[in-house]
C-alpha cells in the first residue's frame, strides 16, 4: 500500500494501460529501452502511421499520449513540456509540429489521439506480433472498412422503415385530399345545375389546376 | 467586436479539430482562418464549473488517493476506506502536517503511567494509504535516538498536535539516522507554533551535518538537498559509482509517472466526494481554536 506520488499532475489517458511496462529487450537497459521509444514516437509524429511490432508499438502508444496531453495542458511556454518534447521527439523541427499542429488538433478532442491495429503478419515470417499506429486526423485513407451503409445495420433498418411510412403517409394524405376535392366539386356542380356557362368553365379549369400536380 | 474575436477563434479550434490536416505545415492558422470566417456561428459548449475542490488538497491529505498500483485497485473497498477515514476523523481532530514537521502524538499506552503515552518528534516519513496510511516520529531522547511508528488511523491515539508545521528540501529524512543528534532532538515541552491562517507552508532549508561512516544507507547515491557534509566522507571509489547508479532518464519516463501518479479525473472525483466533510470539519477545528484561545483562569483555595 504505497502513497501515490502527489508531486505530478498527469491527465488521464483515454487508451487501456498495462499494470506494468515492458521492457523491450535491450542491451542498454532502461536507457536504451527508452531510446528505442523516443526513435518510435519520433516516426509516429512524423509519419502520422507507422507499421511496426505489436509490442513496441503498444509501449510506444503511451509515451505519444503522454506527450500531447502535457502539451496540450502547458502550452509551449512551460519550460518542463519543451525539455520533455526535446527529448522525446529526436528530429527538432518535430517540436514545431508538436505544438503548432498537433495541439489545435487535439485540442477539443475527447478520444485518444492515437490509434492501434493489428496488422497480419508475414508468412513465413519473424513471429512476433504486428500492428498499425497512427494518429488520428491523419491524411492517409482510413483503414477500417466503411460500415456505415450496410443496409442489415439496426439503424439502416429503422431508417428504411421510417422512410417507407413517411412515404405511405404523404400517399395517403395526398388520395384523402383529392378524394374531399372530387366529392365538394361534384356538390358544388349538382347545387348549382342552372348557373351561368361562364362558371362551369371556371370550375373545370380549377380542376385541371387541381389534378396538375398529381400528373 | 471582442465577442466577434471570441466566436472566430473559437470556430477556428473547431475547424481544427475535425479537418483533416493534408501537408505538415507550421503555420496553418491563416488557411484555417479564412475558411473558417464564412461559417459564423455561437457554439454553446458545456458551460465550465469552477473547481470546488482546492489544489492544495492532494497534499494536505495524500492518504485519499489509493495506491496506483493496479492490481490493488478496488472501487468499492477504496470507498469503504475513505468513508471509515471520514468517521474517524469526526473523531479525532487529524491536523495537516508534511515531512519536517514537529508533532506531538498522545496515544493510549496500557503499560504507561496514567494509561497515556505522549511522543514528541519530527516526522521522518509519510507512507501507506488509506486506513493504512503511518508516519514515523523521531527524537533524541537520554542520548539515544528513539522512532515511533504511528497509524494515522490508529483508534488508540488520543491526540496529535502539530507543534512547528513546516516542510523540509527532502521527501524523506531517514539521513536523520546518520545525522549528529543536535539536528533531531525536540524539548518534550515544546510550545506549539501557530502559523497565520492562509500562510503557506514554509520550507526549513536547515543543512543536516551527518557523522562519520558507517552510514545505514548509502547517501551520496540519494541526491539529498538537506544534508551538508556527504562531500567530506566519501572517496573516489563512492562517487564513481553513485555516478553509475543516477537515473537521469527518468524524469522523462513518463509512463512510470503515470503508474506512480492518481490521474488528475480521478483525483477530482475523489475529492469531490469527500471535500464536504473535510471542510465542515476544518471550520469547525478553527471555531473550536477560537474557543480555546479564552483559557477561563483556575480558582483555587
Amino acid at each position: 500500500m504505497n502513497q501515490a506520488d502527489v508531486s505530478k499532475l498527469m491527465s488521464q489517458l483515454r487508451i487501456a494501460v498495462r499494470p506494468t511496462k515492458r521492457n523491450l529487450k535491450n542491451p542498454d537497459g532502461p536507457e536504451g529501452r527508452l531510446l528505442k521509444l523516443r526513435k518510435t514516437v519520433t516516426a509516429l509524429v512524423k509519419h502520422e502511421r507507422i507499421e511496426l511490432y505489436y509490442n513496441r508499438a503498444d509501449e510506444a502508444r503511451g509515451y505519444a499520449e503522454l506527450l500531447i496531453s502535457n502539451a496540450i495542458r502547458h502550452g509551449d511556454r512551460h519550460k518542463a513540456t519543451m525539455e520533455l518534447a526535446d527529448y522525446w521527439l529526436l528530429e527538432k523541427q518535430l517540436v514545431h509540429k508538436l505544438f503548432k499542429v498537433l495541439v489545435p488538433r487535439y485540442e477539443n478532442s475527447n478520444v485518444s489521439y492515437t490509434r492501434m491495429f493489428k496488422a497480419p503478419r508475414d508468412y513465413p515470417g519473424m513471429y512476433y506480433r504486428k500492428s498499425v499506429l497512427e494518429l488520428r486526423g491523419n491524411p492517409y485513407p482510413v483503414l477500417t472498412p466503411d460500415n456505415s451503409q450496410n443496409r442489415n445495420l439496426l439503424h439502416n433498418v429503422l431508417l428504411d422503415e421510417a422512410r417507407k411510412e413517411f412515404r405511405r403517409e404523404k400517399l395517403a394524405n395526398l388520395a384523402n385530399k383529392l378524394a374531399a376535392e372530387t366529392e365538394n366539386a361534384t356538390a358544388s356542380t349538382t347545387a348549382t345545375p342552372a348557373q351561368a356557362p361562364v362558371t362551369e368553365t371556371q370550375t373545370e379549369q380549377s380542376k385541371q389546376a387541381e389534378e396538375a400536380p398529381k400528373a | 467586436m471582442n465577442i466577434n474575436v471570441r466566436i472566430l477563434t473559437k470556430s477556428v479550434a473547431q475547424q481544427y479539430a475535425f479537418k483533416r490536416i493534408v501537408t505538415f505545415s507550421t503555420k496553418p492558422t491563416q488557411q484555417a482562418a479564412a475558411a473558417a470566417v464564412p461559417q459564423q456561428q455561437e457554439v454553446t459548449g458545456p458551460t465550465v464549473r469552477k473547481p470546488i475542490v482546492p489544489a492544495h488538497y492532494r497534499f494536505v491529505y495524500p492518504e485519499f488517493l489509493p495506491d496506483p498500483k493496479v492490481e490493488w485497485r478496488n472501487a468499492v473497498r477504496e470507498k469503504l476506506e475513505r468513508l471509515d477515514m471520514i468517521d474517524r476523523r469526526r473523531q479525532i481532530e487529524l491536523p495537516e502536517f508534511y515531512v519536517g514537521s514537529i508533532l506531538a502524538v498522545t496515544s493510549s499506552d496500557p503499560h504507561a503511567a496514567g494509561k497515556t503515552s505522549r511522543f514528541v518528534g519530527i516526522c521522518i516519513h509519510r507512507e501507506r494509504c488509506g486506513l493504512r496510511a503511518r508516519f514515523i516520529l523521531r527524537n533524541v531522547i537520554d542520548h539515544q535516538g528513539i522512532e515511533v511508528v504511528y497509524e494515522l488511523y490508529d483508534p488508540t491515539i488520543q491526540k496529535v498536535e502539530v507543534l512547528r508545521l513546516e516542510k523540509r528540501l527532502d521527501d524523506s529524512l531517514f539521513y536523520l539516522r546518520d545525522a549528529l543528534p543536535e539536528f533531531s532532538t525536540f524539548d518534550e515541552n515544546m510550545e506549539a507554533e501557530p502559523l497565520e491562517e492562509g500562510a503557506p507552508v514554509p520550507i526549513n532549508d536547515i543543512k543536516v551535518v551527518l557523522r562519520p561512516r558507517p552510514w545505514l544507507e548509502r547517501w551520496e547515491r540519494q541526491n539529498l538537498l538537506g544534508v551538508a557534509n556527504i562531500e567530506q566522507y566519501i572517496k573516489d571509489k563512492h562517487r564513481k559509482s553513485a555516478e553509475k547508479v543516477q537515473k537521469p532518464w527518468e524524469k522523462y519516463d513518463l509512463m512510470k509517472q503515470y503508474r506512480a501518479t492518481i490521474p488528475e479525473e480521478e483525483q477530482k472525483e475523489i475529492f469531490a466526494e469527500v471535500h464536504t466533510e473535510l471542510h465542515t470539519l476544518e471550520l469547525q477545528r478553527k471555531r473550536n481554536k477560537r474557543k480555546r484561545t479564552f483559557v477561563k483562569p483556575k480558582h483555587l483555595a
